[in-house]
């Protein structure tokens, strides 16, 4: 299957079960840390700011004019973290040697 | 939010395949847990367009495509492709209606995908939500008195009234009740009964399951459990002292039966294929694994294998043959029920590389182990005349590992499984004969804690007390479950 390098290391992170334990990870820290209530209500300006009665906004649009916000608003701290949980799974791709049968 | 979607929706949900084929893409992609799907998940999940792995992967339902945000938006606008399915929620897009739409019908099968899959997501979970019925807003109005578990709290534990002799079915219930699956099984009430009240064991031991865990703590008569046994099992019935052993593989046989016969799916023409495969009852789910036979012909060396469904594991405890020391730990036992036994030139088995009857060894191995594993030592000797009891010091652990005793293949899989088992209920005999004496049982309940089961009055006890215990049936469970 033809692929980036990019997609190499997510393909790494979807076979050892990687991905699954990140995002569950991230999603953990940014709802502890109110960052999903945030987004919550920019995402709720967004619809009464730029809807009215004839349009609400679809979800397609939301994602562009909330995706900038919300990724500035992601503190420090958890990207620190998510960075280090790759760098540990990933260092130890080799160890875990069931990757290579696919 | 309406429940039912666009009527772009609608015209694609009209035709069956449609909808099996979202269900499936479902299955794989959104819920994949399955080693299957997981591998169908990794080696298709790119997008088709740029080969990235995302953002927002979408699959669009009209075709076999894949793509990232981007892309499945041009590719649904350029083929005039209408529905979609994002990958990371299982969200539908509906291009005509340019946004995503919710429908109840689809809700329920991603639902029900949810609900079978192996392990727990909890981005799957977020956005569901949970609509009590008229039954259960009842119960939460009403009852709600909570009842708090601690470790010296005795919810679980009831006393058995002796209906005279029946000491051998008390100790028995008092292992099935605090066998961990059964029990979850019969509390979050799975057993859907369809037969005529008062004749189904299965709904008997739901309602023991019942009466054990509702916090009281007046002695129970099982007189309606013995009198379905007796009618079920005739062997079994009178007054006299039964052997517990033969009771509870009389018990697990009728619950087998009540359990297929209440199973709608199942018809009569399936008999033969479910003995083949594995019994979806819930008896057999727990209590059954397949014993593997070889038979090796000593002139050829060419392995004949046979698998059979095993529930019961008795272990002799005799001497293996004059010189030899009879075993003194369960492990023991456990090595000479799996070691290749040569039998005898009085016994030669057809061979049919050699087209002859050859000495043959024979050895057998666990293909696969039960999740509630139960040993029989067989104390009890069959003698010309009298039956004699053997009451040999058999020592047995608290935590067993059965890697050893496990067919070769297993052992030499890759993904090295997890065979630990743990000691949950003991059943001891006092006395002299099968026909005399009196059974107790150890139990444990919640995580550490032992008890005493002697009839109505239970006692306490340490983790000592019950290794220290002679043992006549021993109850391990697993203590991994793998998914399937």
């Amino acid at each position: 299957m033809p692929q980036d390098y990019d997609s190499k290391i997510s393909l790494h992170l979807d076979i050892n079960h990687g991905l699954d334990r990140v995002t569950e990870l991230v999603q953990t820290r940014l709802v502890e840390c109110g960052w999903r209530d945030q987004v919550r209500l920019a995402c709720r300006k967004a619809i009464v700011e730029n809807g009215n009665d004839q349009h609400v906004p679809t979800v397609d649009e939301l994602i562009s004019t909330v995706t900038p916000k919300a990724r500035a608003l992601v503190p420090d701290a958890v990207k620190k973290e998510l960075l280090h949980e790759l760098e540990l799974i990933l260092v130890n791709v080799d160890k875990s040697g069931y990757s290579k049968s696919f | 939010m309406s429940a039912k979607a666009c009527h772009h929706l609608q015209l694609y949900k009209k035709s069956n395949k449609n909808l099996e084929s979202f269900k499936w893409i479902h299955a794989v992609f959104v819920v994949g847990t399955s080693l299957k799907s997981r591998k169908a998940k990794i080696c298709n999940a790119y997008c088709r367009t740029c080969k990235k792995r995302g953002p927002f992967l979408h699959a669009c339902l009209e075709c076999v495509y894949f793509g990232c945000h981007k892309h499945i938006r041009e590719h649904t606008k350029y083929h005039k492709h209408i529905i979609s399915m994002d990958l990371t929620y299982g969200q539908i897009h509906c291009a005509s209606c340019n946004d995503y739409v919710y429908d109840a019908e689809l809700d329920s099968i991603t639902l029900h995908n949810k609900m079978q899959a192996g392990n727990f997501k909890k981005r799957l979970f977020e956005s569901t939500h949970w609509d009590p019925t008229e039954e259960e807003r009842d119960l939460l109005d009403r009852r709600t008195k909570k009842i708090c578990i601690t470790p010296e709290s005795t919810i679980g534990l009831r006393g058995l009234l002796n209906l005279g002799a029946t000491c051998f079915m008390n100790c028995i219930v008092q292992a099935l009740m605090h066998t961990p699956l059964l029990r979850d099984y019969f509390l979050t009430e799975r057993h859907n009964c369809n037969g005529v009240p008062g004749t189904c064991l299965v709904c008997e031991v739901s309602k023991l399951f019942q009466e054990f865990y509702r916090g009281a703590r007046v002695p129970l008569a099982l007189h309606e459990l013995l009198h379905l046994i007796w009618t079920h099992a005739r062997h079994l019935a009178g007054y006299e002292q039964q052997d517990a052993h033969e009771f509870y593989v009389a018990t697990l046989d009728v619950l087998h039966q009540h359990c297929l016969a209440t199973m709608p799916h199942l018809t009569n023409n399936q008999d033969e294929k479910t003995s083949a495969i594995k019994c979806p009852c819930i008896i057999h789910q727990i209590f059954t694994g397949r014993l593997q036979s070889d038979v090796v012909c000593q002139k050829c060396q060419g392995v004949s294998t046979t698998i059979d469904p095993i529930s019961d594991f008795s272990l002799d405890l005799g001497p293996v043959s004059i010189g030899c020391r009879p075993p003194s730990s369960l492990v023991d036992c456990l090595e000479r029920f799996t070691r290749a036994e040569n039998l005898g030139s009085n016994a030669k088995i057809l061979c049919t590389k050699c087209e002859s009857y050859e000495v043959s060894t024979k050895q057998l191995t666990f293909k696969t182990l039960p999740i509630v594993v139960s040993f029989h030592l067989k104390r009890f000797q069959h003698h010309t005349t009298e039956m004699k009891k053997i009451s040999t010091v058999i020592s047995f652990p608290e935590t067993l590992d059965m890697t050893p005793f496990l067919s070769n293949c297993k052992k030499e899989s890759p993904f090295p499984s997890d065979n630990r088992y743990s000691l949950f209920a003991v059943i001891n005999h006092v006395g002299q004969s099968i026909c005399v004496g009196h059974y107790t049982a150890y139990v444990r309940q919640q995580h550490n804690c032992w008890y005493k089961c002697d009839d109505h009055v239970i006692t306490r006890a340490n983790l000592k007390d019950v290794l220290d215990s002679e043992g006549y049936l021993l109850f391990y469970h697993k203590q991994i479950l793998e998914y399937e």
